[in-house]
């Protein structure tokens, strides 16, 4: 794309967030994740072949559909209760509809359904953009508007995400729908929590966002999309194979590993808060995505040579992708656990 | 405690910075200096029941054992791995053995967490190296199915402990096991509670494994190189146990009608796996079924809560684990050579490796608990504590005595006695390497007849 | 003694552990230190050390 067009696309994107994160009034809020989601449309559509713009008008209709009921949402509540300011959002009406709203956009469950076929349909690097910086904000939205919200609704769709994410993933094959089913898991885990401890949601955000960068930048530098050719990697970049294994099943929540430490402390809180049913559902769900994810660490670096060869090796050509934030994210992803007392304090901040 | 933890942790520069000349050599005798040092642990000198502690770690009797154990091991399994290793490449030799590194820093931190959250955390972690060197390292195809059985039997059953610790953490305020011991009995009325006294034990029921939910066991042993089949064997069924002693603790007054289901399930497996046992064609997997036996027999000592229960339970872990270990040493003697595993194909073995022979005999007398082994002090102690219990579990246990010694003489016999198949021709001689393996293992069984105190445990 | 420079050059990732064991030891008497500053100090319920005795936890 001609670096002009992608400069203003990119710099829009970031316009949108943070007018999102910057505003206190409703329809200036509705006007930066207009201008994330027009931004991000031409950045999509990109490749022009039939997959690529079905996935963008998919994505284009439904984050529209969103858009649209966050600004009936408000006006609802500024007719009724005469508030225009985000976190005054009082009437139930108005609520609920922001929160179903905010679901779409993100892509939780029962609304889901849009996720795991847009991200297919993108490359690599667009749907590393999807996965993160997409989710930041409406969940900048969600937190300001978090008290105010049904707490059935919200804990019945944390737990039908975790349980989405965790089943849906498991017949695929195709690694971008995989990651998105991931996405799902994680955003139930992260909904779940939010009215007891908003502070929790942001830190499983954050993990989140560094887990799956590593993981998308890593099949970036394999460029690989399927489960099998994941099974060549280890040709290309030894080291790369090995950690990414680790990557993924940190992304699983498998102890030592800093995926654990989200998991770990809203399981803390939500026994806290006399949920332990819920609790002890959530964490069983996490086993569903965790086969998935050793399925993958199966192919990409269990069954290395001389054991199984399960694929021919490819040509190793030089890479193109700067490797120091892929290298910089991915012991992130791996050696956080230890922080944990210190993210506890930080958190009451 | 530092003082074994952070020379562990110096291994891993050591390994990788060694030349490849010297990478074995290195690696076992440091580890040894280290299993050396880890005896100090043994020498009793303080006036509480903790000693060596600071503000995270400690040891008291009960797990100093379990500690010099696994100290003990490293070498051993290193040494054990270092025939099938060498031919490949450097860098995967010295990935292997920073993995059986790493096993030993996460179980020194689980034996000796002072915090209940710790222990947890470190059980967890001790996963994530088994699962890599089953699945890696493993020989035949079913190593991936074993591996996720592995992970999936063991999270299933640890998930729910991770809920059960964190509302304990919220009633009583603490989850370090010097306060945890001196808190009031708590009042346990509710079905809630009878399922919280339940998550609690379930992860670590699974972990020894008990008979119900063994079946990962047999596959991961099965599948397993000889490291990992070591490990396993020797500590990290051993990490249920110990979790469980741990746990039982806060678990009063419920365990007394609770754990019925639990001990009858445990005394039945004694039986129902010795039956197999007797019916095994495969080698390894005859010794792994074995394993959940007498870890059955153990977690019954612990579950009826006395104190000769306790330390039968102490004393026969730690025997079983040398045992057990010297036994999958002896298999995979026999597996390279051979490369199978059945015991028909590779049998009449005292014809050509007599010394060989001497050591299969000895571990099986071990393992059917020939007195005066300290595997026979475990096992009668707690047959004893559980007659005293009720007397009709004299008839499981002494049944299951009786199918332990059948099996382990069929083992014996099986694999040195009888005629020496003809298709046997051209097998290598027994190696020193080999020969010190299993002295290493069966040397501080015969010592300990002689000071069992050093693994009696706080009760006796 | 043979030749000690190529002793160095060929073994001295062996220096590793044993230097692990003196930090690993030096860093447990700094911990003690810490834990028992005040041990023996009180005015109601200290103690005589006993003759060849410098501390009284050990």
């Amino acid at each position: 794309m001609n670096p002009y067009v992608l400069t203003i696309l990119l710099s829009s994107l970031g316009l949108g967030t943070i007018l999102t994160f910057a505003s206190s009034h409703w329809l200036l809020a509705w006007m930066g994740l207009e201008i994330n989601t027009l931004a991000i449309i031409p950045i999509m559509a990109q490749q022009s072949h039939p997959r690529a713009i079905e996935a963008t008008t998919k994505y284009f209709l439904t984050q529209a559909t969103a858009a649209a009921m966050i600004l009936f949402a408000s006006t609802t509540n500024a007719w009724l209760v005469g508030e225009w300011e985000i976190h005054q959002l009082s009437h139930p009406l108005a609520t609920t509809t922001v929160m179903l709203a905010l679901a779409l956009k993100l892509g939780l469950a029962p609304v889901h359904f849009w996720l795991p076929e847009v991200l297919q349909g993108l490359e690599l690097t667009t749907g590393l953009i999807l996965s993160t910086w997409q989710k930041l904000a409406p969940f900048a939205l969600m937190i300001q508007v978090a008290p105010t919200i049904n707490s059935s609704l919200l804990i019945a769709m944390g737990l039908l995400s975790t349980l989405v994410g965790g089943w849906g993933g498991l017949n695929q094959t195709q690694l971008r729908k995989i990651l998105a089913y991931s996405s799902i898991a994680h955003l139930g885990w992260m909904v779940l929590i939010l009215q007891y401890a908003p502070s929790l949601t942001l830190l499983s955000l954050f993990l989140y966002i560094i887990m799956t960068s590593s993981a998308f930048l890593t099949l970036k530098t394999n460029n690989s999309l399927t489960i099998n050719t994941l099974a060549t990697s280890w040709t290309k970049s030894p080291t790369l194979a090995a950690l990414t294994a680790l990557v993924l099943l940190s992304l699983g929540g498998l102890p030592p590993l800093s995926g654990f430490m989200p998991k770990w402390l809203i399981l803390q809180e939500l026994t806290k808060q006399g949920l332990p049913l819920s609790a002890t559902l959530a964490a069983m769900t996490a086993l569903l995505s965790l086969y998935f994810y050793l399925r993958l660490c199966y192919a990409m670096t269990l069954t290395i040579y001389p054991n199984t060869l399960t694929a021919t090796a490819p040509w190793r050509l030089n890479f193109t992708l700067i490797t120091l934030p892929l290298s910089i994210i991915t012991i992130l992803a791996l050696g956080l656990l230890p922080l944990t007392p210190a993210v506890t304090t930080l958190l009451t901040l | 405690m530092l003082k074994i933890l952070i020379p562990t942790l110096m291994l891993f520069p050591t390994i990788w910075f060694s030349p490849a000349k010297w990478l074995w050599t290195t690696s076992i005798a440091q580890s040894l200096v280290i299993a050396l040092a880890s005896l100090s642990w043994l020498k009793w000198s303080s006036e509480t029941g903790w000693s060596s502690s600071n503000l995270y770690l400690a040891t008291d009797p009960l797990s100093t054992p379990l500690l010099v154990l696994t100290c003990w091991l490293l070498p051993l399994m290193v040494l054990a791995s270092q025939n099938h290793i060498s031919p490949e490449p450097l860098n995967r030799q010295r990935t292997y053995i920073s993995l059986l590194v790493s096993l030993q820093m996460f179980l020194i931190l689980a034996f000796g967490a002072t915090e209940i959250i710790m222990f947890y955390i470190m059980f967890e972690a001790t996963l994530l190296p088994t699962l890599i060197i089953i699945t890696r390292w493993g020989n035949q195809t079913e190593r991936l199915n074993a591996g996720t059985y592995f992970l999936f039997y063991t999270l299933a059953g640890s998930l729910p402990l991770l809920v059960a610790l964190l509302l304990l953490q919220n009633d009583s305020g603490t989850l370090s096991m010097f306060t945890l011991q001196y808190t009031q009995p708590m009042h346990l009325l509710t079905w809630g509670n009878k399922l919280w006294w339940a998550a609690c034990l379930l992860a670590f029921l699974v972990k020894m494994p008990v008979y119900g939910v063994h079946l990962w066991l047999p596959k991961a042993h099965v599948e397993a190189p000889i490291a990992g089949s070591m490990i396993l064997a020797a500590v990290l069924l051993k990490l249920g146990g110990y979790g469980m002693m741990r746990m039982m603790v806060m678990l009063d007054p419920l365990t007394k009608e609770l754990a019925y289901p639990f001990i009858v399930l445990a005394l039945w497996g004694i039986i129902m796996t010795g039956s197999i046992c007797l019916r095994q064609t495969d080698l390894k997997s005859l010794i792994a079924y074995s394993s959940v036996g007498h870890m059955g027999l153990v977690a019954g000592g612990i579950l009826i809560q006395t104190p000769w229960g306790f330390t039968g339970a102490i004393i026969l872990m730690i025997a079983h684990g040398l045992a057990s270990s010297a036994l999958f040493c002896l298999a995979n003697t026999s597996y390279e050579r051979t490369h199978s595993r059945t015991m028909l194909l590779a049998r009449g073995m005292q014809m050509i490796l007599p010394l060989m022979t001497t050591w299969w005999f000895v571990a099986s007398l071990a393992n059917l608990a020939l007195p005066p082994l300290p595997n026979l002090m475990g096992e009668l102690m707690i047959i004893t504590s559980m007659f005293n219990w009720s007397h009709w579990t004299l008839l499981l246990t002494g049944l299951g005595t009786l199918i332990t010694a059948s099996y382990s003489l069929y083992l014996f016999l099986m694999t040195q006695r009888g005629p020496l198949p003809s298709h046997i021709i051209a097998l290598e001689p027994t190696h020193t390497r080999e020969h010190l393996l299993i002295t290493l293992h069966l040397i501080p069984i015969i010592l300990l007849i002689l000071k069992p105190e050093l693994m009696w445990g706080w009760c006796f | 003694m043979v030749n000690f420079a190529a002793l160095m050059r060929d073994h001295w990732v062996n220096i590793f552990v044993p230097l692990g064991f003196v930090i690993g030891i030096y860093m447990d008497s700094a911990q003690d230190q810490k834990l028992t500053a005040f041990r023996n100090k009180s005015a109601l319920y200290s103690r005589e050390l006993k003759p060849g005795g410098e501390v009284t936890w050990k």
